[in-house]
């Protein structure tokens, strides 16, 4: 599975791109999140990797922004396992492993759309950073097909 | 020591470490000796417990001295790393607080993390000014130091180590940001701090064996006791520790700068006592489990010093990741880290074990029963509830027109829209009715605001009347926990207070 961010400008909002591509492509897409209203708005969502390209070229197509979203970065040097950040994860993508290190789950995290526990960390170990199209893995896997 | 003998000294058991004998556990361990073998057998078998913490400690800080410059310098104000330092004594003596904040990167940078940076190796840069004496002519002095070029770096902190803590909530409906880290609106998580049943006081509930020259482990080092901390409130359970230890010696992985948003800036102390274990009873205390230990829940969205309580939870359901508030499960999770308490109580015990840690019994024990008071204000400050008055409301299902007539008759500029309950749906302005009437609007739901601002009886008005400000209105609904109204506050009603 592979995250896409998909971001909607204030015109784009109103029609219904998402549902065209979904029935037209026949793509099984999990929304993760969505931040949306009548001025725009970003969906997180994930797809299988193997039409990652298929759909975020169909987007595109219709002049959608599309990014892979980059997820947050925890400095394992800096995180001293406190866990204050735990029980901020909305998706419970934080846990305390046995010997109680805390633990992130990149699958389950959703990156730069929520970023909740980045500034609750008093050890500041964790960094979200937020792309814009331009810089994203899945564009050069587009580029080389 | 026979196998009848009911009790052991501090000297005993340091000759048995001297010997590479003496039987050190962990609390963690000592714990399942107890519940598996009993008291007895656990006392025969044990000489020491050692016990550890790790959690942000704000009264803490560090005492060095710079020696002194050519021509010398008398200072009277000083920053490292944009951090300003205290000068509380002689010239060059320094006191670096934990919660000074950077006067660049406020709420990033502060006291904690230059003592960190410090206790690395790291270079700090140091800035003072001084008015000049006869003695101390020179006036200011830039330079760069590391702590071997300090001729004292002592970490000296008046209250660690606090034997439990709050469990902290909100129920507001925003998110608010305490040293109590982010606490998301409607209970959607707690927070709580403290090792729980490895805590150091927790341990000797009695203080049988700390008191002051009760050699710790205190930032990666030997530190020791020197007293009981500022608020130490033993008898409801919350007892706190005075330690010094020399900070060239201590490692920057238990000494870690922190910074909380919104709050400030702390640090992160590493701290544990050894317990040895004198008699049966301190084999029984040592015992202690987290479902034991309780604290309360407390709503950190009420700006006072007796905050509401929302019952009792004990440690085991703490570091269960949830607990239980007002029949609804919210998640739970804990600001110190009880990895790093771990780490600091099984360090502990590697020393006592290679025998590079003697135990000292205490030259005065921490006091039992010291009271925590409240400070004396010879001022009151004023809170809503002093000010507020009954609310003039409406219905959903009034016309505009009533509405109008009660304004002029009431000569009020804001109604209060509630259900038959009497709980605040929205409120009307004058404003929003004289627009209504002109536009032709007959119902009220077209005008009516329903995103409402309010204001809680207990708050203080000062608080009150900045929302209100901030959100440029002129009144706030005064509610209570089930969103009955209780009445209003104006603006008005706060310039007339407070005079603004
Ligand atoms: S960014 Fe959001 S989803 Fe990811 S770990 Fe933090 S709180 Fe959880
Ligand atoms: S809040 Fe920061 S330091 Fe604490 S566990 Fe999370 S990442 Fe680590």
């Amino acid at each position: 599975m592979a995250r896409i961010l998909i971001r909607f400008s204030e015109e784009q909002v109103s029609e219904p791109i998402a549902s065209q591509i979904i029935i037209e492509y026949k793509v099984p897409m999990a929304i993760l999140s969505a931040h949306i209203n009548s001025k725009g708005g970003e969906i997180l969502a994930e797809v299988p990797d193997a039409i990652l390209e298929k759909v975020v070229n169909a987007f595109r197509q219709r002049g959608v922004s599309v990014s892979v979203p980059k997820l947050i970065e925890v400095d394992s040097d800096k995180c001293f396992s406190c866990g204050s950040c735990i029980a901020l994860c909305p998706v419970e993508a934080i846990s305390l492993a046995k010997d109680s290190t805390v633990e992130f789950d990149k699958e389950k995290c959703v990156g730069s759309t929520c970023s909740v526990c980045v500034d609750a960390c008093p050890a500041r170990a964790i960094k979200s950073i937020k792309q814009n199209g331009a810089d994203y893995s899945a564009k050069d896997k587009v580029k080389k097909s | 020591m026979s196998n009848q003998a009911k009790t052991r000294t501090v000297e005993e058991i340091n000759q048995k470490i001297r010997k590479g004998d003496a039987q050190v556990l962990t609390a963690e361990e000592m714990k399942k000796l107890v519940e598996s073998s009993g008291v007895e057998v656990a006392f025969k078998e044990v000489d020491v417990v050692t016990t550890g913490t790790f959690g942000a400690m704000c009264s803490s800080g560090a005492v060095v001295n710079l020696g002194h410059s050519d021509p010398p310098i008398k200072i009277e104000k000083a920053w490292m790393n944009d951090v300003e330092v205290c000068h509380p004594g002689a010239a060059v003596d320094l006191f670096i607080g934990a919660t000074n904040m950077s006067e660049k990167l406020p709420f990033e940078y502060g006291g904690g993390h230059v003592i960190q940076d410090l206790v690395a190796g790291n270079e700090v840069e140091l800035r003072a000014t001084a008015y000049g004496t006869d003695c101390y002519p020179r006036t200011s002095v830039k330079t760069t130091l590391t702590k071997d070029d300090l001729n004292q770096f002592y970490l000296l902190n008046f209250r660690n180590c606090y034997q439990r803590y709050n469990c902290a909530v909100n129920s507001s409906d925003e998110i608010i940001y305490t040293y109590m880290s982010k606490l998301l609106p409607r209970f959607r998580n707690a927070t709580f701090s403290g090792a729980g049943e490895l805590n150091p006081l927790m341990n000797d509930p009695d203080y049988e064996t700390m008191g002051m020259g009760t050699r710790i482990f205190l930032g990666g080092a030997q530190g020791y006791i020197i007293g009981e901390g500022t608020q130490h409130s033993p008898k409801n359970l919350n007892g706190t520790l005075m330690v010094k230890g020399d900070a060239k010696k201590m490692s920057p992985e238990f000494l870690q700068g922190a910074a909380f948003t919104g709050y400030g800036t702390s640090l992160y102390v590493g701290l544990g006592v050894p317990i040895p274990i004198l008699n049966e009873g301190l084999a029984k205390k040592t015992a202690i489990q987290d479902s034991e230990i309780l604290t309360d829940i407390v709503d950190y969205s009420v700006p006072r010093r007796d905050r509401p309580k929302f019952g009792q939870v004990s440690y085991k359901e703490l570091k269960s990741g949830s607990i239980t508030v007002n029949g609804k499960k919210i998640r739970v999770s804990s600001l110190s880290s009880l990895k790093m308490a771990k780490k600091v109580s099984q360090t502990l015990k590697s020393w006592i074990d290679e025998g590079t840690f003697f135990l000292t019994s205490p030259v005065e024990r921490l006091p039992t029963k010291t009271i925590f008071k409240p400070m004396r204000q010879t001022e009151e400050i004023p809170f809503v509830v002093s000010v507020m008055h009954p609310a003039v409301t409406c219905t959903e299902d009034e016309e505009i027109q009533a509405i109008a007539k009660r304004i002029v008759t009431k000569s009020v500029n804001h109604i209060v829209v509630v259900d038959e309950a009497g709980k605040l749906l929205g409120i009307v302005t004058s404003w929003d009715i004289t627009r209504a009437m002109a536009e032709g609007k007959k119902a009220l739901a077209d005008i009516e605001t329903h995103n409402v601002f309010t204001a809680k009886p207990d708050e203080p008005l000062e608080i009150a009347s900045k929302r209100m400000a901030q959100h440029n209105i002129s009144a706030l609904p005064v509610i209570d926990i089930e969103k009955k109204v209780l009445g209003i506050v104006t603006s008005e009603d706060v310039s007339k207070l407070l005079g603004r």
